[in-house]
C-alpha cells in the first residue's frame, strides 16, 4: 500500500484542483455533523459447513439483538450476486464461493430471522435477465442453490426479481432521507424496498474495478430497475449497459416520470459519481442490518471474469446495524485503511483502456484513475462513522481477523 | 466387455490382410495410438520435450510386452507408426517390426492399422501394408491432393480392400464425405477461465469450453450411427484429462482414438503404478461407452434446428454456430440445407439460418412459411428489414416471427447468447442448471429420453437440475465410475420433469422413462 500514497497520476492533479480529495476524508465530527455508531461484530469462520446459524445468532446478540426489530414483521434481504444469472464462474467453483453470497449464509440468515419470529422473509435481487419473469429461484438453481431448502426454513419464504416491477404495479419512489443528497434526490424502485418493515443487506467482501471495494452500501446499486431506468433509448455512443449509462457515467437522463438529477453538470466521472450515488441509494433505502460474507470471496474484482482475479478464503463474517460502520470495519479486516482517500489502496484502480468509455479516462489515455472511498462519502452525509476509534468493534479483534486482500491482489495493471 | 471376434466378418473387411483372421469389425473398432519403434523416433527427431525414458519407451514399444496393456481394456485397434517418408530402408526396418508385431495383436484379436504421414510414398506404403498384413491405414496430416485416392487404389491393385481413414481437418469436408468410418482432428477438451485467457468478461460469462460433441453430432449425417473417430492429443499436466477425452467424444456417439502422452506412456512401459491406474480409469470409461453402444441409436433431440450448408462461405463461421449453441445447453439438430422442406421444418419450432449463402426463392418460402405458421427463424441479413443500429430485429410474420441480425455473418456468440433469450423454455426443450462448466446432450428414442451431462472441471459439479419437456416417472443415472441409481423425478409444471443430479463428477447419463 505505501507505494500508491505518494503516486499521483495525471488525473488526480486535475482532481485536486477541483474539489480537494482530503476534504472527502474529513471526520465527520470535525465537520460537526453528528453520526451514528452501532457495534458491528467480526467472526472469524473457516468453512460454509459450519454451523452458521449458531454464529449469526452469536453475532447478532454481540450487536445488541435484533428480536425486538424482526417479531412479527417482514424481513427484506437484498442479496449479492452480482451478474445475477449465475453463470459466470470460475471454472470449478461455485459463485457463492467467489462473487456471489453463499446459499448458506442467506439459509442461515433466514432460519436465524425466522426463529426470530419474522413473519414473511423476502429475498431480493435485481437479476440481468433481459426475459423478465422467469423466477429468481431458477436464477438461484444457476448456482446450484437448495431453494426448497431456504423455502422450508421459515413459514413465508418469498423471492422476488426487483429488475423490474415483479409483482406490483407501480415502482415505489424513496426519497433520499440524507443530510446531502449528491446525485439523485429519490429513485423508483420495486415495492420489495418500500414493503418491508426490516431491510438487510447482504453483501459479500470484495475489491471492485470501478470502486474498489464492494461492501453492503455497493450492494444497494442492485435495487435499481433496470428496466425501468432502461426506458430511455439508448443514444449511440453510450454504454449498453443500462446502469452503466445512467448512473455510472451519467450519460443519459432516468425515463420520464422518473426521478432526476439534481445537477446535470455535475462530474461524470464514475470514480465521482458512483460513491455518492450508492450514498444516496443507502439514504433513500435505509440498511437496518449489513452482513458481510467474507467466507469465501474473489480478490481483485466483483466478477470473476476479470482479469486478475483471484479465489480466496479470508473466513469473515462482519455484521452491523450501521452500514458505513460495518463496510468501515471489513474494510479494515481486509486490509485497507476505512478512512483512505482516493490516492490510496483499494481506492487507487486500473482502468483499461478497453473497456471504458474515452471520456472516463481523464486525462485522455490515462489508466492510473481512481474512486472515492464510499464508506466516507456516507459519514459525510450523516448515514453512520468510518472512523474505527468510534466504533464498538465486538467478536474477533480486527487485528487477528486480518486478511490483507492487497498482498493478494495479483492486480489487472500492468504495474 | 464384449467379445473382439465377430462371428460374421462383413464382405468389405475380407482382404488378403484380414482372411483367416479375427479382427474386429472397423464398426466396433475401440482405437488407440500405438507411436512407436525407429521411424516414430526418427520422426520426432526434432522433438525437444522427448525425455530420455520416453525416447526409450518409443524405440521399444513394439515389444510383445505392449500388448499386455489392453488386457481388460476394449482397446481392439492399435494405430502404430508406419511410414513418415524416410529412407526406404528405414521404412522397411520399421514395416517389419510392425508386420511382426501386427501377427502378434492379431493373434489376441486386436486389428493393426497403420499410420502414414505427409512424405509417405503411396504405392510403398500400400505394399508395405499388404506385407505386414495390416487392418487399414490412417493417413494424419496435410497430405498432396488425391493422395487418399492413390494408395487405396494401389491397395485394390493388390486385392487388399482393407480401409484408408484419413484424419480430416476441414470438417465441412469431413461432413460431406460418405465414408463408413469417419476420423477427425479435434480439440483438446478442457474448461477455462477467460480472465485466465487475459479476457475481460462480463460477470456472466461462463468459463470457456472446449468440446468436441458438436463435432461428433454434426457429422454423424443421418439417421444411421457410424463410427467417428476424434483425434487430439490430451493434456498431459491435468489428471482426468484422459478420461474426458473419452467421454467428450462418447457422449455423441464417437471415439476418442486413445492417444497417452509420452510421460504416461513411459510411465506404462515401466509398469509404474500411478500410470497403471490412470490406463485402468481410461479403459473403465471407455467400457462404459461400448457397453452403452445401445445409446448410439438414440437420434439427437432437439425442437430447435440448424441448417448447415454445405456452400456456407465460411465453414469455420457455420461451425462456430453448431459449437456455441451446443455450449449454451440448447438441444439443436440438423438440417442438411439440401434437405429443406415443408414435412421437414413442420418437426421444428425455431430454425437458424444465419449464413444461408444466396437462398433461393423457394428455400425463402419454406422458411417464411415455417414462421408463419408459428415458427422462429434466426436469419443473417439476407433475409431484408435488416437493422441500422440494434444487433438484431424482430419481425413479427403470421403467427411467428424472424429474428434478424445486422451483421453478415451474424457473430456466432451473439447469436447462441441471444437465443437464450428468444426461446422460451419449452421450445429449448432442456433447462439445465448450474452447469458453467458442463455441456449437455439429449437423444431419444421412442419414449426415452437420454440427457447426458459432460463437466469439464476437474472439480466436481455438484447439485445440477434438470427440466425436461414431458412426463416422466423414472429416471437412471449411469456414471462409469458407480452402479446405476435411480433419481427421484418431480413434475415441474407446463408438462416437464424436473430432476436433480446430487454430484457429477465427469460424465453422467440420465435415462427417462
Amino acid at each position: 500500500m505505501e507505494k500508491f500514497c505518494n503516486t499521483f497520476s495525471r488525473r488526480d492533479l486535475f482532481a485536486v484542483s477541483g474539489l480537494a480529495a482530503g476534504a472527502l476524508a474529513v471526520k465527520a465530527q470535525e465537520s460537526g455533523l453528528s453520526v451514528p455508531a452501532g457495534p458491528v461484530s467480526v467472526a472469524k469462520v473457516v468453512s460454509y459447513d459450519l454451523d452458521l446459524v449458531s454464529q449469526f445468532e452469536q453475532m447478532f446478540d454481540q450487536i445488541g439483538g435484533l428480536g425486538q426489530r424482526v417479531r412479527g414483521k417482514t424481513v427484506a434481504m437484498k442479496l449479492n450476486l452480482t451478474g445475477a444469472m449465475g453463470r459466470g464462474r470460475q471454472v470449478g467453483l461455485s459463485a457463492g464461493q467467489t462473487h456471489w453470497v453463499h446459499p448458506n449464509v442467506v439459509g442461515a440468515l433466514t432460519t436465524v430471522f425466522a426463529k426470530l419470529g419474522a413473519k414473511r422473509i423476502r429475498l431480493l435481487e435485481s437479476t440481468f435477465r433481459k426475459r423478465y419473469g422467469a423466477p429468481l429461484e431458477d436464477t438461484l438453481l444457476n448456482d446450484g442453490w437448495d431453494v426448497n431448502a431456504i423455502k422450508n426454513s421459515a413459514k413465508i419464504v418469498e423471492f422476488e426479481d426487483t429488475n423490474g416491477l415483479g409483482t406490483a404495479k407501480q415502482y415505489s419512489t424513496l426519497k433520499v432521507k440524507t443530510s446531502r443528497p449528491y446525485i439523485f434526490s429519490a429513485f423508483s424502485v420495486n415495492h420489495s424496498y418500500e414493503d418491508c418493515d426490516f431491510f438487510v443487506s447482504v453483501g459479500k467482501m470484495k475489491n471492485h474495478e470501478e470502486l474498489g471495494v464492494t461492501l453492503s452500501m455497493k450492494n444497494l446499486f442492485g435495487i435499481t430497475p433496470e428496466l425501468l431506468y432502461g426506458l430511455t433509448p439508448q443514444p449511440p455512443g453510450a454504454s449498453q449497459w443500462v446502469r452503466e449509462r445512467v448512473f455510472h457515467y451519467g450519460q443519459v437522463a432516468p425515463p420520464a416520470g422518473v426521478p432526476q438529477e439534481i445537477d446535470l453538470t455535475s462530474d461524470r466521472y464514475e470514480g465521482w459519481r458512483m460513491p455518492r450515488l450508492l450514498t444516496d441509494l443507502c439514504g433513500a433505502r435505509p440498511i437496518d442490518l449489513a452482513i458481510l460474507d467474507g467466507i469465501e470471496t474473489l480478490i481483485g474484482g466483483e466478477s470473476s471474469g476479470m482479469p486478475g482475479t483471484k479465489h480466496a478464503k479470508p473466513g469473515l463474517l462482519v455484521v452491523g446495524a450501521n452500514c458505513v460502520s460495518t463496510d468501515a470495519v471489513a474494510m479494515a479486516t481486509m486490509g485497507y485503511n476505512p478512512r483512505a482517500g482516493r490516492h490510496e489502496a483499494p481506492f487507487r484502480l486500473y482502468k483499461s483502456p478497453k473497456d471504458h468509455p474515452a471520456e472516463q479516462l481523464v486525462p485522455p489515455g490515462e489508466t492510473q484513475q481512481y474512486a472515492d472511498n464510499t464508506a466516507l462519502m456516507g459519514e459525510a452525509a450523516g448515514l453512520g462513522t468510518a472512523d474505527l476509534s468510534r466504533i464498538d468493534v465486538r467478536g474477533v479483534p480486527i487485528k487477528h481477523a486480518m486478511y490483507d486482500f492487497e498482498a493478494h491482489w495479483k492486480g489487472q495493471a500492468p504495474v | 466387455m464384449q467379445s473382439r471376434c465377430l462371428t460374421v466378418l462383413p464382405v468389405w473387411l475380407f482382404g488378403s490382410a484380414s482372411i483367416g483372421m479375427c479382427a474386429p469389425n472397423p464398426s466396433q473398432w475401440v482405437p488407440a495410438r500405438w507411436d512407436g519403434g525407429p521411424l516414430e523416433l526418427a520422426r520426432r527427431a526434432k522433438d525437444k520435450t522427448l525425455s530420455a525414458e520416453a525416447r526409450e519407451a518409443i524405440a521399444k514399444w513394439y515389444q510383445p510386452a505392449t500388448l499386455d496393456l489392453l488386457n481388460g481394456t476394449p482397446i481392439n485397434a492399435l494405430l502404430i507408426t508406419f511410414s513418415i517418408g524416410a529412407s526406404s530402408e528405414a521404412e522397411a526396418k520399421q514395416q517389419q517390426l510392425a508386420g511382426k508385431y501386427a501377427r502378434m495383436a492379431r493373434e489376441r484379436g486386436v486389428a493393426v492399422l497403420g499410420v502414414v504421414y505427409p512424405g509417405a510414398d503411396s504405392l510403398a506404403v500400400a505394399r508395405g501394408a499388404v506385407e505386414s498384413r495390416l487392418d487399414g491405414l490412417v493417413l494424419d496430416g496435410e497430405f498432396p491432393a488425391g493422395f487418399a485416392a492413390k494408395v487405396e487404389s494401389a491397395l485394390r491393385a493388390r486385392n487388399s480392400s482393407v480401409p484408408v481413414v484419413p484424419i480430416w481437418r476441414d470438417t465441412a469436408s469431413a461432413r460431406a464425405a460418405r465414408l463408413s468410418l469417419l476420423a477427425v482432428e479435434g480439440v483438446r477438451p478442457s474448461a477455462r477461465n477467460l480472465s485466465d485467457m487475459g479476457i475481460r468478461a462480463g460477470p456472466s460469462a461462463e468459463p470457456w469450453i472446449e468440446s468436441n460433441i458438436w463435432l461428433v453430432k454434426s457429422l454423424r449425417g443421418g439417421p444411421e450411427w457410424r463410427p467417428i473417430w476424434i483425434n487430439q492429443q490430451p493434456n498431459p499436466g491435468l489428471l482426468g484429462d484422459y478420461v474426458r477425452c473419452v467421454a467428450d467424444a462418447a457422449v455423441a456417439g464417437g471415439r476418442w482414438i486413445v492417444a497417452p502422452d509420452d510421460d504416461l506412456r513411459s510411465r506404462l512401459f515401466r509398469r509404474e503404478a500411478g500410470a497403471l491406474g490412470t490406463w485402468r480409469d481410461i479403459a473403465t470409461h471407455l467400457k462404459f461407452a461400448e457397453d452403452h453402444a445401445g445409446w448410439r441409436s438414440f437420434l439427437p433431440y432437439g425442437n430447435v434446428g440448424i441448417i448447415v450448408d454445405a456452400a456456407s462461405q465460411d465453414p469455420e463461421v457455420s461451425n462456430e454456430y453448431l459449437n456455441l449453441v451446443a455450449r449454451r445447453q440448447v438441444p439443436y439438430r440438423l438440417i442438411a440445407r439440401s434437405a429443406l422442406s415443408q414435412e421437414l421444418l413442420a418437426g421444428f419450432q425455431a430454425v437458424l439460418a444465419p449464413d444461408l449463402a444466396a437462398p433461393t426463392g423457394i428455400e425463402r418460402l419454406l422458411l417464411s412459411d415455417f414462421a408463419d405458421k408459428g415458427g422462429l427463424v434466426v436469419a443473417g441479413p439476407w433475409w431484408g428489414n435488416v437493422p441500422t443500429v440494434e444487433p438484431f430485429a424482430e419481425i413479427r410474420i403470421g403467427k411467428g416471427r424472424a429474428v434478424v441480425y445486422k451483421d453478415n455473418p451474424p457473430e456466432p456468440e451473439a447469436v447462441s447468447k441471444d437465443l437464450m433469450e428468444l426461446l422460451e423454455p419449452d421450445v429449448l426443450g432442456l433447462s439445465v442448471f448450474n452447469v458453467p462448466s458442463v455441456i449437455s446432450y439429449v437423444s431419444t428414442r421412442e419414449k426415452q429420453a437420454l440427457i447426458q451431462v459432460l463437466n469439464y472441471a476437474t472439480l466436481p459439479s455438484n447439485r445440477v437440475t434438470i427440466r425436461f419437456n414431458g412426463n416422466f416417472n423414472a429416471a437412471r443415472f449411469y456414471t462409469p465410475e458407480c452402479a446405476p441409481i435411480n433419481l427421484p423425478v418431480h413434475a415441474a409444471g407446463n408438462n416437464r420433469t424436473e430432476l436433480l443430479i446430487p454430484q457429477l463428477a465427469t460424465w453422467g447419463a440420465v435415462l427417462l422413462e
